[in-house]
């Protein structure tokens, strides 16, 4: 039966259409910044300060610090309740749910009360206690995201009968999660990581609250109440993180893959 | 020596000391740059770089202070988040401590009820009005503006002069509040001033009267329920906001032209805000924030806002000792709509907020379908 | 072709004492290696989710003065708060199922279409990207393209002569802000959902070829339903994603859409004197009402799941 991509192709137009329409839309914005032409104001204003850079590379870092404790806390979990303990999954599913209810400014003056200067785990006293607090606020933000997509890749592999062969073969139990279940999810993976990443360069509430220089914080500060900024800044960010998920893709070809034969 | 020359003796000893200490105040100035020098950090909260023209101010006080850092939480913030900060970092010494605060009148008295606020009385105390302050010295009003629209020429042709012009066919799809009416003390206002200019009396009446305003404009088509700002303004979604003069001024001069716009005083009400100021009574760094207290309240600070276009609370004071510069001045409205401004009382506007922010829904609400 | 479903066969995995194990004490057949496996997620769950949950669950209880009281909850039962929740549910609703629908149809066009390669790698990097563009950006960014002077409007008017709003059609609307909502949740949808279509094995297809079955036979007896967990599991997602979202709506509709989101921000952050305690209680709402969508969503994937064993 011979297939004919042309509803592939109409999909992918239609949905390309939608997407990038209302981008067009932004960047035409603010490229309008003068009167009767159209130039670059706008972005020179936004990019020319140095603190540009470090922002960014500051949320970069932070990103992928959240990107890495989230996985190291996400996967194990996963992989042994869906092996081991599934009646733990409904609780598990509910909890990784409530950062999306909770509204970040309730989470964040709630990490405050509990870790400030006079509390058992006083991490808000230095830059560097501050920056842990700042990194774990995101992966809890980023904690539906992360555990969905890990969830469904591992859905997707038979977990107990790989489990089951690597044990016969000789595996620990940090072995077959490194070695055997990581490199199947690896799309998966990335899916959670493309999500953290994105959270992280966007975030303003909780690094602004929090006193650290975030880009979020940056973008904030600049394009506020300003009419040509914001969608410059919109657009450079949307870019940029564009960017970074495309070299997080690039680097992830040099992972172990699975071997099934997909379509 | 008997009681009664005791008596005498001390009273003279306590003028002596009474006027010894008002001198202190003066001179303590330097003392207290010493103390908050020590300090060596100064953490505020909500203060957007354009409003009022904080961010000149603030590199302003470094220069003139060199040795405080001031650590800028969350711009974006609202009064209730800034009383939230206080209350959450309670234990706080760390940076994400707010030292001071500046919001809407109506969370003076009520902070000062929760023990929020500490009492600071600046130098210049005397030259604020009685009406703006807390007699403890809890809190004080900062700055005023009065509510105006913003209008984007590129799309009006004729810009509306008053209030009821609001209500006119040509003005279909223009008008816009510059936030939520249900939460934001610039929509609120707004929603009370188009009372005012029916003639109802400041308070409750004259947020219903608004906002059967608002429903009429909202029916005749005339209102857009988008949150007015100078993007929106800019992109054509919202060319008339009304919102506070010294917003409106800010917004102007960053369009640089692009779009052509003007700001507009509406002539049958003109209704002025209050903000005030308050110490943290947490504040892990109190000198730096009395410090920057004396700053805000001398000339000097209260130039600084009205170089953004707030007129400070002492502007009446400045005025007559002609400290204000006549460049400044002149970049102004017209100072004789600021002498019929009303300033609604602490318990008008709570009772205008309370009704408008009850029926809002009821009364105006687009009613998605 | 077995899908995982727990400890239904008895084998010499690690950890566990034999074959048949009777249930008995407090790890009853689980081993301290679960334990650690979990503990890392158990812990932060602890720490930065469910305690400050917790606060939110008190601060509702508290009353002004602060007192222990039950006002907030009768508060919670005005017309107005009652209204913005239906109305909250019917956009996530909406717009989850739309997302849902719209992403799988592109994640299967773009995976199983026989597209150009670096399609798909396009393709998901954006939707990382464009999952996240919420709030302000957004709705200005559908305000250019949508609004009343908007780049697609204007066009239209002018190039077609077709006045889209004197058609009906308004961005500031339900349908308006459903379709605004849909540029994050669609993508969301292709980025989770892409590893479970990877999973369909090509050998299913052609062995439903094999014997005679039609694409639509493949997909309504073989694809479908082993997505379907999948699909719920995302359903669910989408629906708390934009059940919590208020930045966009915010800055979109502003102050003629009623939702939780909004009422909540309205009472814990606005410029005038709120009731905080509402404001938990309207969180405390939220959370009650994501609990039983996703009971709900756990009931049906548990009997969709039944047929996987």
């Amino acid at each position: 039966m011979k297939r004919s991509k042309t509803w592939a192709w109409v999909v992918f137009i239609l949905g390309a259409l939608y997407f990038i329409v209302p981008l067009l839309a932004t960047v035409q914005f603010s490229l309008s910044i003068r009167r009767g032409t159209l130039s670059l104001d706008a972005y020179t204003n936004v990019i020319q300060s140095p603190q540009f850079q470090q922002t960014f590379s500051y949320s970069l870092i932070v990103g992928a610090a959240a990107i890495v404790v989230g996985l190291f806390i996400v996967v194990p979990a996963a992989y042994f309740v869906r092996l081991r303990a599934p009646q733990l999954r409904p609780v598990i599913e509910f909890v990784t749910l409530l950062p999306l209810i909770i509204p970040p400014i309730i989470l964040v003056f709630g990490y405050i009360r509990m870790y400030n200067s006079s509390s058992i785990l006083p991490l808000t006293n230095s830059a560097l206690g501050t920056d842990i607090l700042l990194t774990l606020a995101y992966v809890a933000l980023a904690l539906p995201y992360m555990y969905r997509a890990v969830d469904t890749g591992l859905r997707t592999i038979d977990v107990q009968t790989l489990t089951e062969a690597a044990n016969i073969l000789g595996a620990n139990t940090v072995t077959i999660l490194l070695r055997v279940i990581f490199p199947n999810i690896i799309v998966a993976v990335l899916s959670g990581a493309f999500l953290t990443l994105a959270i992280v360069i966007g975030e303003f509430t909780i690094a602004s609250l929090l006193n650290r220089p975030a880009f979020g914080v940056y973008m904030q500060n600049v394009g506020a109440n300003r009419a040509y900024e914001p969608a410059a800044l919109a657009v450079i960010s949307f870019v940029i993180t564009w960017g970074a998920m495309g070299m997080i893709q690039l680097l992830a070809r040099f992972a172990p893959k699975t071997a099934i034969r997909t379509d | 020596m008997n009681l009664k020359s005791a008596l005498a003796a001390s009273v003279s000893v306590l003028a002596v000391l009474g006027s010894t200490v008002s001198t202190f105040a003066a001179t303590d100035l330097a003392a207290l740059y010493d103390a908050a020098k020590a300090e060596g950090q100064l953490t505020v909260i909500a203060l957007p770089h354009d409003w009022c023209g904080y961010g000149a101010v603030i590199d302003a006080f470094k220069a003139k202070y060199p040795g405080i850092t001031v650590n800028e939480l969350n711009p974006d913030a609202g009064s209730g988040d800034e009383i939230e900060a206080i209350k959450a970092n309670k234990g706080n010494t760390g940076p994400q401590a707010p030292d001071v605060i500046d919001v809407g009148l109506s969370f003076g008295p009520s902070s000062k009820a929760d023990g929020l606020i500490q009492a600071y009385k600046v130098s210049t105390w005397d030259s604020i009005p009685d009406s703006a302050k807390d007699a403890d010295g809890f809190w004080y009003g900062d700055y005023y503006g009065v509510m105006s629209f913003l209008v984007n020429k590129d799309l009006v042709a004729n810009s509306p002069t008053s209030w009821a012009d609001l209500k006119k066919p040509e003005y279909a799809n223009q008008f816009a509040l510059a936030g939520d009416p249900r939460a934001a003390n610039q929509a609120i206002s707004a929603v009370h001033a188009a009372g005012l200019s029916t003639g109802a009396k400041p308070g409750a009446d004259a947020g219903t009267a608004g906002l059967n305003f608002l429903a009429e404009l909202n029916k005749a088509g005339n209102f857009v329920p988008v949150i007015g700002k100078a993007a929106p303004l800019a992109q054509g979604t919202t060319p008339i906001v009304a919102a506070w003069d010294y917003n409106a001024l800010a917004w102007k001069d960053g369009f640089a032209g692009n779009p052509k716009a003007e700001v507009v005083v509406p002539s049958d009400a003109v209704v002025a805000g209050v903000y005030i100021q308050a110490i943290s009574a947490y504040a892990p760094h109190p000198n730096a924030a009395k410090l920057w207290m004396e700053y805000l309240y001398s000339d000097e600070g209260q130039i600084g806002w009205l170089a953004g276009y707030c007129h400070p609370i002492r502007f009446n004071d400045l005025a007559a000792k002609n400290a204000i510069p006549a460049d400044l001045l002149a970049k102004l409205p017209d100072p004789a709509l600021y002498a019929k401004a009303v300033f609604p009382t602490l318990d008008e506007q709570a009772a205008a907020k309370d009704a408008i922010t009850k029926n809002w829904d009821s009364v105006v609400g687009a009613n998605v379908q | 072709m077995s899908s995982n479903s727990g400890t239904s066969t008895p084998s010499a995995t690690p950890g566990s004492p034999g074959v048949v194990s009777v249930r008995r004490g407090f790890l009853s057949g689980h081993g301290w290696g679960e334990v650690i496996g979990v503990a890392p997620f158990l812990i932060f769950a602890v720490l930065f989710l469910v305690v400050p949950t917790l606060y939110l669950a008190y601060g509702a209880f508290v009353g002004r003065d602060g007192q222990f009281t039950l006002q907030n909850i009768i508060d919670l039962g005005t017309p107005q708060i009652i209204n913005s929740f239906w109305i909250s549910i019917r956009v996530s609703a909406a717009s989850a199922i739309l997302g849902a629908l719209i992403g799988l149809i592109l994640a299967l066009a773009i995976i199983r279409g026989r597209l150009p390669s670096g399609i798909r790698s396009a393709v998901m990097t954006f939707s990382g990207v464009a999952s996240n563009f919420a709030g302000i950006p957004l709705a200005f960014a559908f305000l250019s393209t949508l609004g009343r002077l908007g780049l697609v409007t204007v066009i239209l008017k002018t190039v077609f002569a077709f006045d889209i709003y004197r058609a009906g059609f308004n961005l500031l609307s339900f349908w308006g802000l459903t379709l605004t909502y849909c540029y994050f949740q669609i993508p969301l949808m292709v980025l989770i959902i892409a590893p479970a279509i990877d999973g369909l094995r090509k050998e299913w297809t052609e062995a439903a070829e094999t014997l005679g079955a039609t694409r639509f036979q493949f997909w309504r007896y073989v694809g479908l339903p082993i997505l379907w967990p999948n699909l719920l599991g995302t359903l669910s997602l989408l629906f708390a994603n934009a059940f919590g979202a208020i930045a966009t709506a915010y800055a979109l509709t502003g102050s003629s859409l009623n939702i939780v989101p909004i009422l909540l921000y309205a009472q814990i952050r606005g410029d005038v004197l709120q009731n905080p305690g509402l404001g938990a209680a309207l969180a405390l709402g939220m959370i009650l009402i994501t609990a039983v969508a996703n009971v709900i969503y756990l009931v049906i994937r548990t009997r969709a799941e039944r047929w996987l064993k």
